[in-house]
């Protein structure tokens, strides 16, 4: 729209009274149809089925998904707007975390959030004449397997992050080598694992030995999440990773920043990620300092 | 005591399914031009597109593709039945029905486990057709 000159400036908002409300709980509830006939309810089950898959395809379960929890977490701890700020977790919390839908524990799964995003989008000429420093679209794919949980016979994946990923790294032409942080939709500790897996990061089974000794944290070779994402910052859909890749390359992120401040190397290129529907689509953007 | 639970929705589609689970049978569609047997029903055959279509009765038998173990209630009527389990049944003719393992600890459930079907007449009008260790 913009490059055909049918608007100037895009808006792209998210808002939500998902905690203190009941509406969220209620879109979930009536989400999956006759399901609820055996008593499966919400967005875990379909997320819990495929994690269970998962662990017996490959190596994986609560002793990789703990790095994701706990490490997002630490970002979280620098980071005011957080929910989770001022709450530290270590890997026994983590464990000691009462299971909901298994192999899913409280802490596999994201937040409910009050509040909303806003991400404004224009040219790269206008976006020269603002104030801030712009983050650049390098590159954008999208990739729906359309197939619902139930009846999949692929819930080990790979995600559309696998095709939506390789499209995105075409258009801007790169390679995963180039990417300095991931904001990954993390709407469960697993997500994450099997949508960094789908992409290419590692191979299958290998999310523990990658994700171990810190890999995502401050100071880690590949920052994760840096605002503490839905686990713990704030559930604002594919706004939660889209405005925290943009800000951190705006160089707004505070305490939390990318760069000397987290021991992290200042960031040129981030990858983010959304996904919907239990995993039946999912979009990948790729960001660069303007 | 008056069942509480949620009941499935009949529409055209589903109705000749859970008319079968009244009478202990599980039965899908199976297209008459490339053999699949589909679920959930539908007026045309997903991977074909043909409308020639008929039911077969299926054997019960499968195994467990997934599962996952309830440790909380979002639905109150449930709660009684905590810890339970809901699991995806692979079936032998290939339809994945999405069901609950019973007869069962959660604990003793895995995936690929061989099950076979049982049925539990929960109204008048529904029996529901859950998955016990075969």
């Amino acid at each position: 729209m913009l490059d055909a000159g049918l608007c100037n400036y895009v808006v792209i908002s998210y808002g939500h009274n998902a905690f203190s409300s009941d509406s969220m709980m209620k879109m979930l509830m009536d989400f999956g149809g006759d399901d609820g006939v055996f008593g499966q309810f919400g967005a875990a089950s379909g997320y819990a089925m495929a994690a269970r898959r998962a662990m017996h395809t490959f190596h994986t379960g609560p002793e990789t998904w703990k790095h994701i929890a706990v490490g997002e977490r630490k970002w979280a701890n620098l980071n005011p707007r957080a929910m989770m700020y001022k709450r530290k977790m270590t890997f026994e919390d983590y464990y000691n975390s009462r299971p909901l839908v298994e192999p899913f524990r409280l802490y596999d799964n994201c937040l409910m959030t009050d509040g909303g995003r806003a991400i404004v989008i224009t040219t790269e000429e206008r976006a020269r004449d603002l104030k801030h420093r712009p983050a650049v679209i390098m590159g954008m794919g999208q990739h729906n397997t359309a197939t619902a949980v139930n009846y999949s016979t692929h819930l080990a994946g790979p995600t559309g992050a696998k095709k939506s990923g390789e499209m995105a790294l075409s258009m801007a032409e790169i390679t995963l080598d180039d990417i300095d942080a991931c904001e990954i939709y993390d709407c469960f500790t697993y997500t994450v694992e099997i949508n960094l897996q789908s992409y290419g990061f590692f191979g299958p089974g290998e999310g523990e030995d990658w994700l171990k000794g810190g890999t995502i944290e401050p100071g880690g070779r590949m920052p994760l999440n840096t605002s503490g994402g839905q686990l713990s910052e704030a559930y604002f859909m594919g706004l939660t990773s889209l405005s925290e890749a943009a800000m951190q390359l705006m160089g707004r992120c505070g305490d939390r920043q990318l760069g000397p401040e987290t021991n992290t190397k200042a960031p040129e290129i981030i990858l983010c990620s959304d996904s919907g529907g239990v995993s039946r689509c999912h979009s990948s953007f790729i960001l660069r300092r303007g | 005591m008056e069942y509480n639970k949620p009941l499935p929705k009949l529409n055209a589609d589903s109705k000749p399914f859970w008319s079968g689970c009244r009478e202990h049978e599980l039965r899908f569609q199976k297209c008459n031009k490339c053999g699949l047997i589909r679920w959930p029903p539908s007026i045309i055959c997903p991977k074909c597109h043909s409308r020639d279509v008929q039911w077969i009765v299926a054997s019960g038998r499968g195994k467990v593709y997934s599962f996952v173990v309830y440790h909380i209630a979002y639905q109150p009527a449930f709660k009684d039945d905590l810890p339970y389990t809901v699991a995806i049944v692979e079936l032998e003719e290939g339809p994945h029905l999405l069901t609950n393992i019973v007869n069962c600890s959660p604990d003793d459930v895995s995936c690929d486990m061989p099950v076979k079907v049982m049925w539990d007449d929960v109204t008048e009008e529904f029996s529901l057709p859950k998955f016990e260790p075969a």
